[in-house]
């Protein structure tokens, strides 16, 4: 089976705001596939529809062509098909953001455990899985603690947990390792890829921090509304 | 799933306690300006209920004897006392004037009284005090008084009311006047006195003019007018009780046909006692009442939106991660009630605890408590719609930059 | 936060609680009691003398002096004052002319009447002279005529002078019998003392004109000082002569003075609906209570059988009984009752409807109702000490 079909894929996605002669064509066309465990980068420079696009597979606006499909099922065809958009997010999608946006109210264990919860599990269900991914990224330690109480670093970390706690199929990370130094950034982009490999986990990245971008094996470069795929070398 | 109103109310406790302390003193004054208003018709009430009386039998076309000033002989009751239906007729004279404790009591303050005179000694008689608090009843038809413990007179202080010094025996309770003067009860004939008797100077002045007017100054004539000048046989009103099964407004029509004197029932005197004395003053209070029910609406609405919207980012993550409207909806709502309810509970004990230091009766009747906690708790959701909208209204995507 | 939110909770339920409608009533209870009250009247009066003796002149006149102050003691009979005789004394002296005037007409007539008698004499003398001579028919019978006549003459002339003599006799006694009575008048000015007494009030000094009746010096007998009280007539059944009475009067109202009651008035006061009395003094107080000072007395009626007693504060009426709130364990019960004597201290006593051991409601802190919840405390919230 082609790998492609279990993780994202995206034919000839448009995006039009507004209509008529104000008309803005702000995708024009894009296409771009993403396989499960694969990470992948997504460049290019502002205004060129970067953010749309991220909006669009995050199911936050409307596209106004294409075809969206998410492993078998496809998510948009010219139009929804799926009835909550969302379950959607809450279920399929992943975010992971510049900063990591925790609920400042809850503390570590539950701003992961929240989204089983939405979802319907059990509060210990959902605390446990809560609690596995915490071990994985290694912030454990900290789960009782506030937002507030933790480093960047941390963070940032938790905020991944939460990404993956639902074991979404796709996570769309926009500009997480922006504030960060170059180590830093580097062991976020590692961190992803492991987990991506671990649970599956199709990974789009949305940055502009040269930093990492080499360590993508394939990009997808975005400029005026279309994407051009681009290997880069691939790692030893 | 856990409760994201409660979890927030928790992380900000303070901030959130404090705001309800805050809505809670508004929410009191609010009850308690209810209760001022109640307490005033209550006051009125309180009049009519404690004088016993079914009737109340004044000189011919006044509103007397609370609204206006009235006099009647006062062997008139006894022709009441034959008429068909009539149970108990009493005399009874009221004067409000400065009472003040003789010279050597220890509370040196003079009060504003109503001094009440009923005959001494007729258990049961309309007019007479109901129930004491403390001591007993007057039993000698000179110098003994029942005072109200609003008028600040314990048992055993000496008061003077005119020329005279009065030993109070015994304590009431809510006795006042309808506008809030304690009562004090007095012997009949010492109030007759009190309240057509002069000071000293002024009896003397009239004696003075008498003995000038040459038809009256005469061997014997003389004395003879300034002894009748000095008599007093006028009363303010005699309270009637009717025999039980007996119609008031028959009784008070033959009282009226029979001793050509105006004669009001229960229902009569409390309307002229709230519709015409006490009209003005309810109806400043209702304004005012409306006014701050309005602004505490406003400030409460206020309150609630402005934490909304101190949370706007959270909200933004939390539709973007996918939670629902609904949640978020509910979670705004919970707060709102949650503050509302804090609110509610702040202002009833404030209320409670600080109703007793008014200087005239306040009365929180549960009622009002009743109909002031529903009016908060829709007051919140209103406001929180309010929130609620502007919460739908944030874009997920301002979560995610450019 | 927890704690914040429990400890409102508690304060909330715990006024919702103490205060409103929902809370207990506080009383204060007693037993009824058997006991024999002493009952008393009470009563206000004023000093009085019992006789005041109003002396003044009978005829309009001035007054002339006055020789008592108020506070005086007089004797019997003592001079107090005069009023002006103005012509009096003249007239007086006009009498006694007249009256040695009609000594000395007495003294004429008495004269005249000799006068004529004489003539008389001589009259019948000559009569019977000439008669003697006619009937030796010496003179004529008109002679005889003539002498007769004369003695008629003379004797009628006698009757006059006599007559005359009686009618200035008369004259003089009747002159004698004015100049009494214009003395008597004179005395009449001066006003005497009838008893001893003090003086109480002196209405006209020396120059005023006072009409007849009027007083110029009233006396009253000190030792006749009596209070003049009314009682209420509600509450004055008992009342007897004899009873025994304290007074306090206004003036000196720490002290109370012993007395008893003299005598209870006949016709009672319809107006005011008092009896009326009069209380005199055991002994009389030093110095003299002013007339017209008001006095409190307090009469001590004979203390009555030992019966059911309750404080006149634990009276109620509801629904047109007079009755009282019996405590029994935990409820209340209206119980009707029937009222007997009672005594100055607010004590009555029970005829009617009340045992003797029963624990009864004495003040309660609102009205009450067979259904509202109270609670037995020794002092109601408010009441110091």
């Amino acid at each position: 089976m082609d790998r492609y079909n279990q993780g994202i894929r995206i034919e000839g996605l448009k995006k039009r705001y507004g209509t008529g002669d104000t008309a803005v064509d702000a995708l024009k066309g894009v296409d771009m596939q993403v396989a499960p465990g694969e990470v992948i980068g997504l460049i290019g420079p502002s205004g060129s529809g970067k953010s749309t696009l991220l909006k669009c597979l995050g199911a936050i606006i409307d596209p106004s062509a294409g075809r969206m499909t998410l492993g078998e099922q496809i998510i948009y065809e010219d139009a929804w098909k799926i009835p909550d958009l969302c379950a959607l997010r809450r279920d399929k999608i992943g975010f992971v953001f510049q900063a990591p946006y925790l609920i400042p109210f809850l503390d570590v264990t539950d701003n992961v455990a929240l989204l089983p919860m939405l979802a319907g599990r059990s509060n210990r269900e959902s605390r446990q899985r809560a609690m596995a991914l915490l071990e994985a990224l290694d912030v454990a330690h900290r789960a009782k603690a506030m937002p507030s109480q933790l480093s960047g670093g941390e963070q940032q970390r938790v905020a991944i947990a939460r990404a993956l706690v639902n074991r979404p199929p796709i996570i769309l990370a926009d500009e997480p390792t922006a504030p960060l130094d170059s180590e830093r950034a580097l062991t976020v982009i590692h961190l992803l890829e492991e987990m991506a490999a671990q649970f599956s986990t199709a990974i789009i990245v949305v940055t502009h921090d040269e930093k990492i971008i080499p360590t993508f094996k394939r990009i997808y470069s975005i400029r005026d509304g279309r994407t051009h795929e681009e290997q880069i070398k691939t790692h030893p | 799933m856990i409760s994201l109103a409660g979890r927030d109310i928790l992380h900000s406790w303070g901030k959130f306690v404090f705001t309800g302390i805050g809505l809670g003193l508004l929410i009191g004054v609010t009850l308690t300006m209810a209760g001022v208003y109640r307490g005033m018709v209550d006051d009125a009430k309180a009049l009519l209920d404690n004088s016993g009386a079914d009737l109340w039998v004044v000189q011919q076309d006044t509103l007397g004897p609370y609204a206006e000033p009235s006099s009647l002989y006062d062997d008139s009751y006894r022709g009441i006392l034959t008429l068909n239906g009539v149970e108990q007729a009493a005399n009874i004279t009221y004067l409000t004037m400065q009472v003040r404790p003789a010279k050597d009591q220890r509370t040196a303050k003079d009060v504003r009284a109503m001094v009440v005179g009923t005959p001494p000694g007729r258990s049961g008689e309309p007019g007479q005090p109901k129930h004491l608090i403390a001591g007993r009843h007057i039993t000698r038809n000179h110098y003994e008084a029942v005072a109200d413990l609003a008028s600040g007179f314990d048992l055993g202080d000496r008061i003077v009311i005119r020329r005279n010094e009065y030993r109070v025996v015994g304590l009431t309770r809510r006795m006042v006047s309808s506008g809030g003067d304690p009562m004090i009860f007095i012997p009949l004939q010492d109030a007759q006195e009190a309240q057509f008797l002069k000071d000293n100077d002024a009896i003397l002045r009239q004696r003075a003019r008498t003995a000038e007017n040459p038809t009256l100054n005469r061997p014997g004539v003389l004395d003879a007018v300034i002894a009748s000048q000095s008599v007093n046989p006028f009363v303010n009103a005699v309270l009637v009780r009717i025999k039980p099964g007996h119609d008031p407004e028959r009784v008070a029509e033959s009282i009226r046909r029979w001793k050509r004197l105006t004669v009001y029932t229960r229902i009569q005197m409390e309307d002229i006692l709230i519709a015409k004395l006490i009209a003005t003053s309810s109806r400043q209070i209702g304004m005012f009442l409306v006014i701050l029910a309005i602004v505490s609406a406003a400030i409460v609405a206020f309150i609630i939106y402005t934490l909304t919207m101190g949370k706007i980012r959270e909200i933004a993550v939390l539709k973007l991660i996918g939670t629902k409207n609904r949640t978020i909806s509910g979670m705004i709502l919970q707060q709102a009630i949650g503050l509302g309810l804090i609110g509610f509970v702040v202002g009833k004990v404030s209320a409670t605890l600080w109703a007793p230091i008014f200087p005239k009766y306040v009365l929180l009747e549960f009622g009002d408590a009743a109909r002031g906690f529903v009016a908060v708790i829709v007051i919140c959701v209103l406001a929180s719609i309010l929130a609620i909208r502007a919460a739908l209204k944030v874009d997920p995507a301002e979560a995610i930059s450019g | 936060m927890i704690g914040f939110l429990v400890t409102l909770l508690a304060v909330f339920v715990f006024v919702g609680l103490r205060s409103g409608p929902l809370a207990p009533i506080p009383i204060t209870v007693s037993t009824v009691e058997n006991r024999s009250i002493s009952p008393a009247l009470f009563g206000v009066g004023t000093v009085q003398a019992r006789y005041t003796y109003k002396i003044g002149p009978t005829a309009v006149g001035r007054v002339k002096s006055v020789f008592v102050q108020v506070g005086s003691p007089v004797k019997a009979g003592q001079l107090l004052g005069e009023m002006d005789p103005i012509d009096l004394d003249d007239r007086i002296g006009a009498l006694d002319a007249a009256l040695l005037r009609a000594q000395s007409t007495a003294l004429v007539a008495e004269a005249q009447v000799q006068e004529v008698s004489a003539r008389k004499r001589f009259a019948e003398a000559q009569l019977q002279r000439y008669e003697k001579l006619w009937a030796d028919s010496v003179v004529s019978k008109e002679a005889v005529e003539i002498k007769r006549q004369e003695q008629q003459i003379a004797e009628a002339g006698l009757h006059a002078a006599r007559a005359n003599l009686e009618a200035s006799r008369h004259e003089h006694l009747r002159t004698r019998a004015e100049r009494n009575g214009l003395t008597q008048q004179r005395h009449n000015l001066r006003l005497i003392a009838p008893v001893a007494g003090l003086v109480s009030l002196r209405a006209a000094d020396p120059g005023t004109t006072v009409i007849a009746g009027q007083s110029v010096i009233e006396i009253i007998d000190p030792i006749s000082l009596w209070i003049h009280v009314r009682f209420d007539q509600l509450r004055a059944a008992g009342l007897k002569e004899g009873l025994p009475a304290q007074i306090v009067s206004r003036s000196s109202s720490e002290k109370s003075i012993p007395g008893r009651i003299a005598r209870i008035e006949l016709l009672a006061d319809a107006v005011t609906e008092e009896s009326l009395a009069k209380v005199v003094f055991a002994t009389l107080p030093n110095p003299l209570p002013p007339i017209g000072e008001l006095a409190e007395v307090t009469v001590a009626l004979p203390p009555t059988a030992a019966r059911p007693v309750i404080s006149n504060a634990s009276v109620q009426q509801r629904h047109g009984q007079l009755g009282v709130w019996v405590v029994t364990e935990d409820r209340l019960r209206f119980a009707p009752v029937k009222l007997g004597a009672t005594d100055l201290d607010g004590r009555v006593q029970i005829l009617e409807g009340l045992k003797s051991g029963e624990r009864i409601v004495v003040h309660s802190q609102r009205p009450l109702e067979t259904h509202s919840r109270f609670s037995v405390v020794n002092r109601l919230p408010g009441i110091t000490p």
